[in-house]
């Protein structure tokens, strides 16, 4: 077996069962703890409703905190739009994707996946710039932040190789990316990148309590 | 004859700058100290509080949103980083992954040394107003889960010995400040006869039971006369009680549930006694927070009455036309008290009011449900090292209320005004917060007088 | 029978003119990416050749590179190279037969020791001596005995070289390449199913020109022809890159000619020269003629995930081990929560 065949068939099968066992784990084993009514008389209705109005809303800043966000949100955003194009619109993804899903959907042509590729890596840098010399997130920044920073960009960096080449064959080069591949899904469940759930999880449980209150969201 | 060496060179009358303290109660050894502190820290470890603690993705926004950072530019002030230590106990006991990281050594265990570092960030630092909730994009409300650390810190021993001293009189007394049933009483006569207002107090039965803050009690006692007043004008059948007077409620501040609960069931069962329909909160925000919200969550089942604060029952009354008031010929900035406006939900009732003021209410920058924080709140105001912070914080507000240019500022919370008014005496400030509620009963329009 | 007459002397009576000669020569020198200085060279070692002995061993093969090589739709040079080596045994091509046949092959070994070329088509399997016997004898065993004395051996077709079709799942002769079995003697892979016929007469005129191995890739493929992949080289390539794709066969886009990657084209990891030299004297090759490629030089290519499947998806495991790993996550998850709680009781127990 070589390294293309192991990346693309027991790497990638181990690497995305762990990745959904891993997920449901960390999903169930916070949602299983203990969960206490709240008796308090509603001045609105909270519940789902809330929990849907704040998963949407707390997507965007409010006006009295945007100036001093800006940028770190801007770069925030601009990175996970890239990330995803990159993932679910070039063609060869998609159609890993209908393997998977058996559903596909329209891509972008090569050569502007390769260019927002580019773009993104970029702005991955200036983020982990940030990350290093911004005094807050100095203090409050650990292995997970730098780690998982890692395992992100590097599908996407050797991901742009590939058409690259520097002169190495096309099938180690798959190989390298597919396995960078399983270990972003291995690490996904267990770092931050489970904000993913957590993100709907989260802005849902304050918004279902705080709607409720009338408070703001 | 001996001489003394003296020291001639080095500078003299140096005062050494004092580190930070903490301070600590009780005669319990570190390791207790660091159990109890687990414990309690460990009891909140419900879905609520891991789905938030298991968000977070070091995004560092929260701090932007905080008073404390944004005056000072310390990264320490980070929201967030105020509860390090919960959160790194929640990954280690109680966690999905808890059992993984505890195995490979991956989080270690709080240590004495941490819980005694962060009591400054704990205490001194969080009016838990709970502006780095809204602005966090993963949704946490980190100004909850400040409460929650509270109650490991509380039985760890390790609070700040002001905050101890003035809940554990709440403990005994009933009050924070003192006031005794007795003291009480005297005062609410006082008011009555200085005011010349009918006063209710421990009727057997009443639609309407008011509570007080000691801080309007011992310091703003016209609250009393203005609470009545209005009460009166609106035809009522009120009472205040004096086994169940006390709105604030430093337990739930300081961190304690046994008192936070002993001091709210006071509130609950007199008005139950009295079969109150109402239980009317004064120009006070925690006591909102923690009646109108945690109440009944502590007594277990839905509350048997409504409860507003003045300033929800002050509006509903003049939307309704019931009460009517005078025009006030000036222009007033209004801070929200951020437990009852951001946190409580009752923004746009001081709005009402003042609309039927016909004030020339100027919205602040940054205001309303934004609004920064008096800087006084979760009990940072009965911390003295905690001074030099408060008044650094207090500069914000400062800038805020004087942009508008204002003929005055109002509030509804007295611990607001009590923040002001100190700020206002250190920096001699052209401003300080004056009651809403006053205002109002100053201003009634009515047929009798 | 041993010929004397060299190459050249072949040629010249056939009809080759000394300049047609010298044009192939210059065609193979650039085909192998030799400098035209060595042209000179290559016609002299040609020239000079003396028909090499060459023994054709057919394993368990379907004849089908024999036939790719025979069937030349007329008479070229190579055709013509190819007729004047001297091939002493050939199941297909020979007229002998039976033990005539067996004789030829032992006495061209015995003459040639050390000396002749052996190709293998066909793959050999181990499994049973019995599944394939020529003569009587197993593959395994005419395999050994005949590279014994010889220079050089080239497995020709992806059957010798990887085990081919026989050798796919679930392989139940046990077929193995000659690779495999030969350790001590040169062998060159000319994979294909079945190899460009260029491709085989181009690797010979390689090795009789310069006695020894050409530079073989990781699979013992001639660098030559299988140093690029078929997508590096293919004219549909800037539709890949701009997205046009052909979705199934014969819709807008397959009419239109476009990419063929989302049918399963294999061509991004298929080493051959196919979109270069193509087939049938550079007619067309599959993808041109609308069907994707089928990575038939490269070793499994039968296992690599089913022809029109595309190369991006992967073997990503069945539906029952997701759903296991699923009730196995939402367990852990429970598990880990059942644990807090009771570590939860413990601790406020203790405080």
């Amino acid at each position: 077996m070589d390294l293309l065949e192991f990346a693309r068939g027991p790497a990638l099968q181990v690497a995305l069962y762990i990745f959904i066992a891993g997920s449901l784990w960390r999903v169930f084993g916070v949602l299983m703890l203990q969960r206490k009514p709240d008796h308090s008389e509603a001045r609105k209705s909270g519940g789902m409703g809330g929990a849907l109005k704040v998963i949407y809303t707390r997507a965007f800043t409010a006006p009295a905190f945007k100036k001093a966000t800006i940028y770190p949100k801007v770069l925030g955003y601009a990175l996970h739009v890239g990330f995803f194009a990159v993932v679910f619109l070039f063609i060869p993804h998609v159609v890993f994707f209908k393997g998977l899903f058996g559903v596909s959907w329209p891509g972008l042509p090569n050569n502007v996946i390769y260019f927002i590729g580019v773009i993104t890596v970029g702005l991955g840098i200036a983020i982990l710039i940030r990350r290093l010399t911004n005094p807050v997130l100095k203090l409050i920044s650990n292995f997970d932040d730098y780690f998982s920073w890692f395992v992100t960009l590097l599908p996407l960096v050797t991901g742009l190789i590939i058409p690259i080449r520097f002169g190495i064959r096309y099938e180690t080069l798959l190989a390298i990316h597919i396995l960078s591949i399983a270990l972003l899904l291995i690490w996904f469940p267990f770092g931050k990148l489970a904000h993913t759930y957590f993100v709907f999880i989260s802005r849902g449980t304050t918004g279902a309590t705080l709607e409720r209150r009338g408070a703001k969201t | 004859m001996s001489t003394t060496e003296f020291d001639l060179e080095s500078k003299r009358l140096h005062i050494k700058e004092p580190e930070t303290r903490f301070d600590r109660q009780g005669d319990l050894t570190d390791d207790e100290r660091v159990t109890k502190a687990m414990a309690h820290f460990a009891k909140n470890f419900g879905t609520t509080a891991a789905a938030y603690l298991d968000a977070c993705v070091h995004c560092g926004m929260c701090a932007e949103a905080c008073h404390y950072y944004v005056a000072t530019g310390d990264p320490k002030y980070t929201p967030i980083w105020k509860l390090e230590p919960f959160k790194q106990a929640y990954k280690r006991e109680a966690g999905p992954l808890a059992p993984l990281f505890r195995m490979l050594g991956l989080k270690k265990k709080v240590t004495i040394e941490q819980l005694e570092e962060w009591q400054h960030l704990l205490y001194d630092s969080c009016t838990v107003c709970g502006r780095c909730s809204l602005i966090c994009p993963m949704g946490i409300d980190i100004a909850a889960l400040i409460g929650m650390a509270r109650h490991g810190m509380f039985k760890a021993g390790l609070i700040p010995h002001e905050l101890h001293a003035v809940a554990e009189r709440a403990h005994v007394d009933g009050s924070p400040l003192g006031v005794t049933p007795k003291s009480f009483e005297d005062r609410v006569e006082w008011m009555g006869d200085e005011h010349d207002v009918k006063m209710n107090i421990d009727q057997d039965q009443a639609d309407v039971l008011a509570v007080m803050s000691s801080i309007e009690i011992q310091k703003y006692p016209e609250a009393m006369a203005a609470t009545a007043k209005i009460l009166n004008a609106m035809g009522e059948s009120w009472t205040f009680r004096t086994d169940g007077f006390e709105a604030t409620n430093f337990g739930m501040m300081s961190g304690n549930t046994d008192w936070q609960k002993e001091t709210s069931m006071r509130i609950i069962d007199a008005a139950i006694k009295v079969g109150a329909k109402m239980v009317l909160l004064p120009e006070c925000g925690h006591a909102y927070m923690a009646l109108r919200w945690m109440g009944a969550n502590i007594y277990g089942k839905p509350l048997p009455f409504k409860v507003q604060h003045v300033s929800e029952y002050l509006a509903d009354a003049l939307n309704s036309g019931k009460l009517k008031v005078k025009n006030v010929d000036k222009s007033v900035a209004f801070h929200d008290p951020c437990q009852v406006s951001r946190r409580g939900g009752a923004t746009q009732a001081p709005r009402d009011i003042l609309k039927h003021l016909g004030v020339d209410h100027r919205e602040m920058e940054n205001g309303g449900d934004y609004n920064w924080c008096c800087g006084g709140g979760g009990g940072v105001v009965t911390i003295n090292r905690a001074n030099e912070l408060r008044y650094k914080v207090f500069e914000l507000k400062m800038e805020q209320v004087e942009a508008t240019e204002a003929d005055a500022l109002l509030s509804s919370c007295a611990n607001c005004r009590q923040t002001f008014d100190d700020g206002q005496e250190h920096f001699d400030w052209k401003y300080t917060a004056e009651s809403l509620l006053e205002l109002v009963a100053e201003n009634l329009e009515e047929d009798d007088a | 029978m041993k010929d004397i007459l060299t190459l050249g002397e072949i040629l010249q009576a056939r009809g080759v003119s000394r300049r047609g000669f010298l044009k192939y020569c210059s065609a193979t020198a650039s085909l192998l990416a030799l400098p035209p200085a060595l042209v000179p060279q290559i016609a002299n070692a040609l020239e000079q050749a003396r028909r090499p002995s060459v023994i054709w061993l057919s394993f368990q093969e379907c004849t089908g590179c024999t036939e790719s090589l025979t069937r030349s739709s007329s008479p070229t040079v190579e055709g013509l190279i190819f007729d004047s080596i001297s091939l002493d045994y050939h199941h297909t091509l020979q007229a002998a037969a039976g033990e005539a046949a067996e004789a030829a092959r032992h006495a061209a070994m015995e003459e040639n020791k050390g000396n002749y070329l052996v190709l293998v088509d066909g793959s050999i399997p181990l499994g049973n001596p019995g599944y394939s016997t020529i003569a009587g004898m197993s593959n395994l065993d005419m395999l050994m005995e005949t590279v014994e004395g010889a220079a050089a051996v080239v497995a020709i077709g992806s059957c010798a070289a990887f085990g081919g079709i026989p050798g796919a799942n679930p392989n139940p002769t046990g077929a193995v390449s000659v690779r495999d079995l030969v350790k001590d003697k040169p062998v060159i892979n000319v994979p294909g199913c079945p190899p460009i016929p260029m491709v085989i007469t181009g690797v010979l005129a390689q090795f009789l020109t310069f006695g020894q191995l050409p530079e073989l890739d990781r699979h013992g493929r001639p660098m030559a022809f299988f140093g690029q992949t078929i997508h590096d080289r293919c004219y549909r390539r800037p539709f890949y890159e701009q997205g046009k794709f052909a979705e199934t066969f014969d819709d807008e886009g397959a009419r239109k000619g476009w990419c063929l990657f989302k049918l399963g084209c294999k061509g991004p990891i298929t080493y051959n020269a196919c979109a270069t030299m193509k087939w049938n004297d550079g007619t067309s090759f599959p993808i041109e003629a609308g069907h994707p490629c089928l990575g038939c030089s490269e070793p499994g290519f039968w296992d690599k995930g089913g022809f029109y499947n595309a190369v991006s998806t992967g073997d990503v495991g069945s539906g029952k081990a997701f759903a296991g790993a699923a009730v196995a996550g939402v367990a852990m998850g429970a598990a880990a929560a059942a644990m807090a709680r009771a570590r939860q009781k413990k601790t406020m127990k203790e405080a």
